[in-house]
């Protein structure tokens, strides 16, 4: 029993653990002398 | 300049529109990419960046000298530029919450031709979008 819930607690925090993460999401530039 | 820019570290798609300046870079989620890389990047391949925006997650952290900063991975974080919006973000200073914000990075300096690349990138934040 208490492996099972170890199992889906892990499975849980690995689902959600990249959602958490710090990040950058997007950058944008304006640029000049594009040919 | 695409292909150079998608070279560089952490980049996932670069896009580019000619029509009107604009170059939109999206990061892999590797957290590797360097803003700073991509601005010289981006002057060696013979374009002058004007200006750079970021969206970005992460914490508000207090640094050394005490100003507030955007951590945005375990090595990496950019020293917040003063304004209303900083101002608002001292509470959540060092603590675990996150941010999602949208800020600036760079503005060419009028007149300049070329930036000054070794200074480090601060951010000037536009909009706070998701306090968690």
């Amino acid at each position: 029993m208490n492996t099972k819930k170890l199992a889906l607690l892990a499975l849980l925090v690995s689902i959600v653990s990249p959602v958490a993460q710090a990040q950058i999401k997007h950058i944008e530039m304006r640029v000049e002398g594009m040919t | 300049m695409k292909q150079h820019l998608g070279r560089q570290s952490g980049v996932q798609t670069v896009e580019v529109s000619l029509l009107d300046g604009k170059v939109e870079v999206t990061p892999k989620e590797d957290g590797q990419i360097d803003p700073a890389q991509l601005l010289k990047a981006t002057y060696d391949s013979g374009v002058t960046a004007t200006e750079m925006n970021m969206t970005a997650r992460g914490k508000i952290v207090k640094d050394s000298s005490g100003s507030l900063a955007l951590q945005v991975a375990p090595n990496r974080s950019f020293t917040l530029t003063p304004n209303e919006l900083s101002k608002g973000l001292e509470a959540v200073a060092d603590t675990p919450k996150m941010l999602t914000v949208r800020g600036e990075l760079y503005e060419k300096p009028a007149g300049k031709q070329k930036a000054d690349l070794s200074a480090p990138l601060k951010l000037l934040i536009l909009e706070v979008q998701k306090k968690e």
